[in-house]
């Protein structure tokens, strides 16, 4: 699976919407509404999956997919 | 005439319905809801029955991306608490939500929520533990929730005084109204002690039946073999307002709250005062809040916590505060057939008195077989009983002897 796909699928299993309401560029305050205990959860649950380090300043709820997506790639690399 | 407090939206979330006209038909029937306790393995517990929701999956409103941050006595909240908007007819489109509070009341929190995470957190470490954990599992979530999900900004509290929370919430928030610090109020309570945890915490603080093996028969104030009441969850939640507003707005009125008498025992952390004058204060106060005459009062719903000595102390203050006039008053405690959900107790008693005095129906206290020499009145065994009631008093009383009394009328 795609990086793109397998990130936005947990950002939707994670929050409990679907894929056609997160909008890859948008951020996810303003597509989602999401909240900041949500992202604190986000966070620990792509820190998992990926096996990444990542910290809450790193991915906020003002962060987009793509940007998202960009800081998994690199921190994987 | 000096302004009331109207009640005119009612929620129910019980062991015995969902929706307010199946709690009371199920009422009707002087049936048990009592069970064994099938959400988790419960036989090593000396008490293991409870009156327990187990639909609420069917009847819920909200999504599930916020069900999983709550727990269940939140969730139980809200979804009682859109029943009573609903039901009052409130356009939430044109209210004033600066002017519309929420007060709740709760004895134990959230503990589905916390002792998942805390299991979680001892054997994944701190990130093992969800960030919700954090605002699911206090008392005041329920509270918080509601206010969050429908933008209320009103004066608002949380109540916890064990099994008189939400007596103290319902007449907190009448005063709020009275006192025109809001318009509207959300006001009732929510409990869910059948949780492992919580579970155990009320069998250490003892008082409940262990009568498991007949677990329908195991609830059974004032009679001669009662042995504890039995746990119940659940939410019960009213919508307030004053009398004149309920008027204007054409409101469905079910009924006013006149008074309350409150006392302490200030004897024991958890045992009553071996009398019964606190309580007797707290009546003869609530009645003249009321500004009733003991003539008036037509039903009284008990508190009926099954304990020899509570159900002895409670027979005792009526005696003392009625004299002769006790015998023309009717008695009964609805929660025999579905549980005692603790601090939201009062909250379901009050919707059971509403529609008694609405159907002109006294319900019964059920599994009543064998009468005890010190509990001697007439507690409306077994049967309803058809009757008018006008005016109503509801007694609950928290462990250590919290007394509080609430004076409801129906015009």
């Amino acid at each position: 699976m795609a990086l793109k796909e397998e990130v936005i699928g947990v950002i939707c299993s994670t929050l409990d919407v679907s894929a056609e309401e997160v909008k890859e560029d948008q951020k996810l305050y303003d597509s989602i509404g999401v909240d900041s205990t949500e992202v604190v959860e986000l966070v620990v649950t792509l820190k998992k999956h990926f096996d990444v380090p990542l910290g809450t300043d790193e991915v906020t709820k003002f962060s987009t997919p793509l940007e998202i997506i960009a800081t998994i790639e690199k921190k994987k690399q | 005439m000096s302004e009331r407090v109207a009640i005119t939206g009612l929620g129910v979330v019980s062991p015995c319905g969902l929706k307010k006209e199946t709690f009371w038909a199920n009422l009707k029937r002087a049936d048990s809801y009592i069970d064994e306790i099938s959400r988790f393995d419960a036989s090593n517990y000396p008490s293991r029955i409870a009156g327990q929701v187990h639909e609420l999956d069917h009847y819920t409103h909200l999504s599930g991306r916020l069900i999983k941050k709550i727990d269940v006595f939140s969730h139980m909240a809200l979804v009682a608490s859109d029943q009573a908007i609903k039901d009052s007819n409130l356009d939430l489109d044109n209210v004033d939500k600066n002017q519309v509070g929420v007060f709740m009341g709760n004895a134990l929190g959230g503990w589905l929520f916390a002792e998942t995470e805390l299991r979680d957190l001892y054997l994944e470490g701190r990130e093992g533990i969800s960030p919700y954990m954090a605002s699911a599992w206090f008392p005041a979530a329920p509270q918080g929730q509601v206010t969050i999900y429908y933008g209320f900004k009103g004066y608002s509290k949380t109540i916890v005084a064990d099994k008189a929370s939400s007596a103290l919430a319902l007449w907190y928030a009448s005063k709020t109204i009275l006192e025109d610090k809001n318009e509207f109020v959300l006001a009732g309570g929510m409990e869910a002690p059948i949780t492992p945890y919580a579970l155990l915490c009320a069998n250490s603080r003892g008082g409940l039946s262990k009568n498991n093996l007949t677990c329908k028969r195991a609830y059974r104030p004032y009679d001669l073999y009662r042995d504890g009441f039995v746990l119940a969850e659940g939410a019960g939640m009213t919508v307030l307002e004053k009398e004149s507003h309920a008027l204007r707005r054409n409101a469905p009125i079910y009924g006013f709250i006149k008074g309350i008498g409150f006392s302490s025992d200030g004897y024991h952390y958890n045992r009553y005062r071996p009398d019964s004058k606190n309580l007797e204060y707290a009546i003869e106060e609530c009645l003249k809040d009321a500004r009733w005459s003991k003539r008036n009062v037509h039903y009284i719903c008990l508190d009926a916590e099954a304990s020899e000595m509570g159900d002895y102390l409670e027979t005792m203050a009526l005696k003392n505060v009625f004299g002769k006039q006790i015998e023309t008053i009717s008695l009964s405690a609805p929660k025999s057939m579905y549980g005692n959900l603790l601090g939201a107790q009062t909250a379901l008693d009050l919707i059971s008195t509403i529609f008694s005095m609405k159907n002109s129906t006294v319900l019964p206290t059920i599994n009543y077989q064998m009468s005890d020499p010190d509990c001697d009145l007439d507690y409306t065994p077994n049967k309803p009983v058809e009757r008018q009631i006008d005016k109503a008093l509801i007694i609950a009383r928290g462990r250590g002897g919290i007394n509080v009394v609430l004076a409801v009328e129906k015009e």
